[in-house]
């Protein structure tokens, strides 16, 4: 878990939300299915930051918190 | 407000007999703050430029007389101004100029705004990991609009939203200057310059509207624009200013000239026209470039006038016309230069006690008064609303 953390404050240090949409959502999809309050915590992330950038992927990453009730 | 209000009656009288604006509304405290209300808010004033916000996205944050406004270019190309101020617990958006790619994201706890002003997402508002609430009504917490409209490059706003529509205000000046509501071409920071003066907004107006200190104040300009070929322009309740009947083109050092407006008629052959968009626009007009001033009142007693210089045609903007664009901007920079120590001697004479607003020439001062008259009309009708 270590170096995601470091790699997540990198790019929220750098502003980089290209990466923080992938480690958010590769950390979300790891833990969704055995966690799923921690899964979308991360899933959230991914789609803020992807909302923010105007990324493609945001209508994906919202379609999953739609599906399980997490997002509007 | 404890302060008693300032009697506004000699303000109203004709010229001939009227009085200036009262000292307080230049040195006290209570009237500036009733002027940003009456006057300022209530009206139609300028906050910044269309040009700074070019492309899709783009967002620059404005502080107007202490409110914080988000001046951004929304997706179908229109210019909209926002509260800068998030929903959620007031934080400041945005807080400095930048491009928005997608959605604007508060920096406490990441809400999204649209470039439409809606809000389109809530992290975590349902606790971690769940983004809706049944309480939290997205569709009732957009970001604040503020009445906004641009023309001739300036963005007026409406802080108050109860002034009749920028272009019913103003419909008469707009027809008066239909032919430069055209697309305005301005080409960076060549074209562009800033000047503090220590003196109250107003003063920077009176100044602007009247050819009766040409002579004196700008004798370089008067060799080739005389009193006499001046003209005032005097509409009462609406805008004020001047005109000449003798302006001539720059010419660069091949004696090339800018190009001019498409279609301009032969009344700007040598015409060109200096107007105030009351309360705090300062329009110039020309064949070839206009230029806008919007006064930014910092304090009562000091205000930043942001010029921006702007052409008829894209091929004003390019390289061919750098030199004579550098002269240009150099031309209006020095002339607005020389009014500098005329304001703020003004603000000083302020001070002395025993002036009572002064004592206008009929013949020379009537732009000047259509302003102080129409200042007095605004915030009359501020004090009759406060009384109600
Ligand atoms: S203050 Fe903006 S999200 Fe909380
Ligand atoms: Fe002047």
């Amino acid at each position: 878990m270590n170096t995601l953390d470091e790699a997540l404050l990198a790019a929220h240090l750098a502003g980089d939300n290209e990466t923080l949409v992938g480690l958010y959502r590769a950390a979300g999809e790891a833990v969704l299915a055995r966690d799923e309050v921690q899964g979308c915590f991360y899933l959230t992330h991914a789609y803020v930051f992807a909302l923010e950038a105007g990324m493609a992927e945001a209508e994906e990453l919202r379609a999953v918190l739609v599906a399980r009730g997490r997002e509007a | 407000m404890t302060t008693a209000n300032s009697d506004l009656s000699d303000v109203m009288q004709p010229v001939a007999r009227a009085k200036g604006l009262p000292n307080a509304h230049y040195i006290d405290p209570a009237a500036f703050d009733e002027e940003r209300k009456s006057v300022l808010f209530a009206n139609w004033s300028g906050v910044g430029f269309a040009k700074d916000v070019p492309n899709e996205g783009d967002a620059m944050p404005v502080d107007f007389l202490g409110v914080p406004l988000l001046i951004l270019r929304d997706h179908d190309g229109a210019v909209r101004v926002y509260q800068n101020t998030c929903r959620h617990r007031g934080m400041i958006l945005v807080d400095e100029p930048r491009n928005i790619r997608g959605t604007i994201r508060c920096p406490y706890h990441s809400w999204c705004y649209g470039l439409d002003g809606q809000l389109r997402s809530t992290p975590h508002v349902g606790g971690p990991g769940q983004n809706i609430h049944e309480d939290i009504k997205r569709n009732e917490l957009g970001l604040f609009e503020m009445r906004s409209h641009v023309w001739l490059g300036v963005v007026f706003v409406n802080v108050s939203a109860a002034a009749p529509d920028f272009d019913v205000v103003h419909a008469d000046l707009i027809a008066r200057w239909s032919e430069f509501d055209k697309p305005l071409y301005h080409s960076g920071a060549d074209s562009s310059f800033k000047l503090d003066v220590a003196c109250n907004w107003k003063l920077a107006v009176e100044n602007y509207c009247e050819s009766y200190h040409l002579p004196w104040v700008h004798p370089g300009l008067n060799s080739y624009s005389r009193l006499e070929d001046h003209y005032n322009i005097e509409e009462n309740g609406r805008y004020s200013g001047q005109g000449t009947l003798v302006y001539r083109q720059l010419e660069g050092e091949d004696g090339k000239v800018f190009p001019d407006f498409e279609g301009v008629s032969d009344k700007w052959d040598t015409g060109a026209e200096y107007i105030t968009v009351f309360p705090n626009v300062l329009l110039g007009v020309h064949r070839d470039h206009t230029f806008a001033i919007v006064l930014e009142p910092k304090e009562q007693g000091k205000t930043q006038e942001h010029v921006e210089i702007f052409y008829a045609t894209e091929a004003a903007i390019g390289d061919g016309f750098s030199a004579t664009r550098a002269k240009n901007t150099a031309q209006w920079e020095e002339v607005f230069k020389e009014d500098i120590f005329v304001v703020e001697g003004m603000q000083r004479g302020r001070l002395g006690p025993l002036f009572d607003g002064g004592k206008f020439s009929p013949a020379m001062d009537g732009a000047t008064h259509v302003f102080h008259e129409w200042v007095a009309q605004s915030l009359s009708a501020g004090r009759q609303i406060a009384a109600e």
